[in-house]
């Protein structure tokens, strides 16, 4: 399999791609992107909350003067991305207060006036007047003091020692403990949560941008008519191989570009990250990251090759492509939502499906411990589905690359499978 | 001796039967032509000895050996529709396709330079394909199809595209391979370029063989009381003689039969008395053109009655 005309194919593959500017513009953009969209999520929302200004109005003045003494804790008022203005005035004046402040209310001049009635001691129930009544994060943020108002203003009457009051007063604080075989138990941290949403997402964008690529090639030798030439020195199979394991190596060397940072970051202590997005992760898991992605650019490089071998006009390849586009993007959605339960059974099955695999193990490695079992069924499955498509991809390719004139149907392809060629 | 035969292959695509049988051997030392009319066949034969399709039966094989990739690496093939990488650069390319044929190192990249030099090309080595005129692809093409070194070269539509110029220079470069002891088969529509060039012909139509052999003794027996004219002028009056047995007419040539080899000069004379001008008149020939529509042509007429 390996004689010198592949290696040929691979080396002008491996130049072709590793030298383009799309490849370099990629690799180097892409994580600078990611860390980009971060950022400017942050810079966003750093942007909404600054400067609202509240009133906050109860109904009782002893709740006005505690609430004036104690909101000066929080960080919100402290930092005044919230100015609050607290006040006390009977319902009946707040009805006419809040008509004579609509204007204001509208130009946003002040985001809200909250109303704290009597009633509220025993219901806990107060009002907010706003355009937007439906800020969240103001509301949640807000909501602190004046619970806590409540709560000792409640409790003052009924003669209890601040030790109880003080734990009355505390909210519940979750701190989620990863179970693993052997090792002791650990307080797990956001980390490998990101990592795999990282990983999901990385593997993702390399399926099917090496996809596409080597789809883009092999479209362009058909329409450019090289491929004859090809063929008079290489065998079809030697051709296809030498495109896809041409990619498949570029994709590994652009993952390796990528996840080395991560690597390098939750090996060392070089860097000090938070304490809460502690990354756990081994040698092992990386290589098996590795070989996983290297079998699923076999897969689906294959497949886009194959299905570039049967259009001429990248047009009609586009429409072509659908059902892989579709094996990636499934299994990708299948990981997006084990983040929010990674032992999801649908996932479970996905991880050890073929096409699904590749995708969703990893991710799903990374937040629980997969039984090592269904690690080697998946990787089992994933050298299977290889060598299951490969004789067909090879079919289609052999006979696609020198079919040129109409689009074909399905059903042609399909009919190909039984030409000799 | 034969050194690549092609033994009774055929190939349908559908209903379609683009070769039907078709058998034909080229000697060593020799130019092979495989003339055709478009669609006749003749890209598909080729392709299927270069192993690009397989035969649905039959074999080529050279030198007693089926065909295969060892074959392929000692041939130089051009296909009709000629293709390069755009964005690769001249020398790049040649030096890519020599080594998918096994031939690489400094030896090679040395003879790539001097192809180059010939071919006027040698400024433009580092040029991309896609910034060179149609000519010079083809030149850079052709020369790709040479710089392995290959025992055998198969041309598809050799000249098609060329300008006179071109041609001129690919001519005389087959002529020289031939002279290396090559073997160089070339298909072609072509017919004056066939008769100047080759020894050996095979005409196919509709997929079968219809001639083959060397052209010397293709013509010869065709050529006996053939004359071939050019004139201007009115040869009416020719039709319906005793002495003519018939009159093809060719476009550029007529071909007329006589009966009896006297007979000849008695049409010479005929001719002159008649005062039709005369600028060929070629007794006991016949041009490879006029064999060429008698063969095709023939069957094109027989298809008409059918129907």
């Amino acid at each position: 399999m390996f004689n010198y005309r592949v290696i040929a194919l691979i080396k002008r593959e491996l130049r072709e791609k590793l030298l383009s500017k799309a490849f370099i513009i990629m690799t180097i953009l892409l994580p600078v992107f990611m860390f980009g969209i971060i950022g400017i999520q942050t810079f966003i929302m750093s942007f909404d909350s600054e400067k609202s200004v509240v009133e906050i109005i109860a109904e009782s003045e002893t709740i006005a003067e505690n609430l004036k003494g104690v909101i000066g804790e929080w960080n919100f008022i402290k930092d005044s991305t919230v100015i609050p203005m607290i006040n006390s005035m009977s319902q009946m004046e707040f009805d006419d207060y809040v008509n004579k402040k609509q204007t204001d209310l509208l130009s946003e001049k002040i985001s809200g006036i909250i109303f704290i009635p009597n009633s509220a001691l025993e219901d806990k129930k107060i009002k907010y007047y706003s355009k937007t009544p439906k800020n969240m994060r103001l509301l949640e943020r807000i909501d602190n003091p004046i619970n806590r108002v409540l709560v000792e203003e409640y409790f003052q009457s009924k003669n209890i020692n601040p030790e109880e009051l003080q734990y009355a007063r505390m909210s519940v604080n979750i701190s989620s403990f990863k179970i693993s075989e052997g090792e002791e138990i650990k307080e797990e941290g956001y980390g490998n949560l990101i990592l795999s949403y990282l990983f999901s997402f990385l593997l993702y964008i390399s399926l099917l941008m090496m996809g596409s690529m080597v789809m883009q090639t092999v479209i362009q030798e058909k329409s450019n008519r090289i491929v004859e030439v090809l063929l008079s020195s290489v065998t079809s199979k030697e051709l296809m191989i030498g495109k896809i394991l041409g990619a498949a190596i570029t994709g590994l060397l652009q993952m390796a570009i990528w996840i080395s940072p991560v690597i390098l970051v939750a090996s060392t202590s070089w860097f000090m990250l938070p304490e809460n997005i502690t990354i756990d992760i081994t040698f092992l898991q990386v290589a098996y990251l590795l070989v996983n992605f290297f079998l699923g650019l076999l897969i689906f490089v294959g497949l886009f090759a194959t299905v570039g071998s049967i259009f001429e006009d990248p047009q009609d390849a586009q429409s072509g492509m659908w059902p892989i586009m579709l094996l990636v993007m499934i299994p990708f959605f299948i990981s997006m939502s084990m983040i929010e339960n990674p032992s999801n059974p649908v996932a479970t099955i996905a991880s050890m499906s073929p096409f699904a695999a590749v995708i969703v193990m990893p991710a799903k490695m990374a937040m629980v411990d997969v039984p090592l079992w269904q690690i080697v069924l998946s990787t089992l499955v994933n050298v299977a589905t290889v060598f299951a498509i490969f004789p067909i991809a090879g079919k289609i390719y052999r006979v696609g690359i020198m079919m040129t004139g109409k689009r074909p149907s399905w059903g042609e392809v399909v009919k190909w499978l039984k030409y000799k060629y | 001796m034969a050194a690549l035969e092609v033994k009774n292959i055929s190939k349908s695509f559908g209903d379609l039967k683009a070769v039907d049988n078709a058998s034909f051997s080229v000697p060593k030392g020799s130019i092979f032509g495989l003339l055709g009319r478009n669609g006749a066949g003749k890209t598909t034969a080729i392709r299927m000895m270069m192993n690009i399709y397989m035969p649905d039966s039959g074999e080529v094989t050279y030198e007693g050996i089926k065909a295969g990739p060892d074959f392929n690496s000692k041939v130089g093939y051009l296909p009709e529709e000629r293709g390069l990488y755009k964005k690769m650069k001249v020398l790049e390319t040649l030096l890519f396709f020599a080594e998918i044929k096994g031939k690489k190192g400094r030896v090679v990249t040395k003879m790539a330079k001097n192809y180059l030099k010939k071919f006027d090309l040698a400024d433009r080595m580092n040029s991309k394909i896609e910034d060179l005129s149609k000519g010079n692809q083809q030149k850079v093409q052709f020369i790709s199809t040479l710089l392995h070194d290959p025992e055998v070269l198969i041309l598809d539509e050799l000249f098609s595209g060329l300008d006179p110029i071109n041609t001129n220079i690919m001519k005389n470069m087959i002529l020289e391979l031939k002279e290396q002891g090559k073997i160089i088969l070339f298909s072609t529509h072509v017919m004056s370029f066939a008769e100047k060039m080759c020894d050996h012909v095979a005409i196919i139509d509709h997929g079968k063989i219809k001639i083959n052999g060397a052209l010397a003794d293709i013509k010869a027996e065709r050529s006996h009381r053939n004359i071939s004219l050019n004139y201007e002028g009115d040869i009416s009056f020719l039709r319906n003689n005793p002495i003519i047995e018939n009159i093809s007419d060719y476009g550029n040539s007529v071909g007329i039969k006589v009966k009896q080899d006297k007979d000849i000069q008695l049409l010479l004379k005929l001719l002159i008395d008649n005062n039709v001008e005369i600028k060929k008149f070629d007794a006991n020939d016949i041009s490879l053109e006029e064999i060429f529509i008698d063969t095709v042509g023939q069957e094109v007429a027989q298809e008409v009655k059918h129907v």
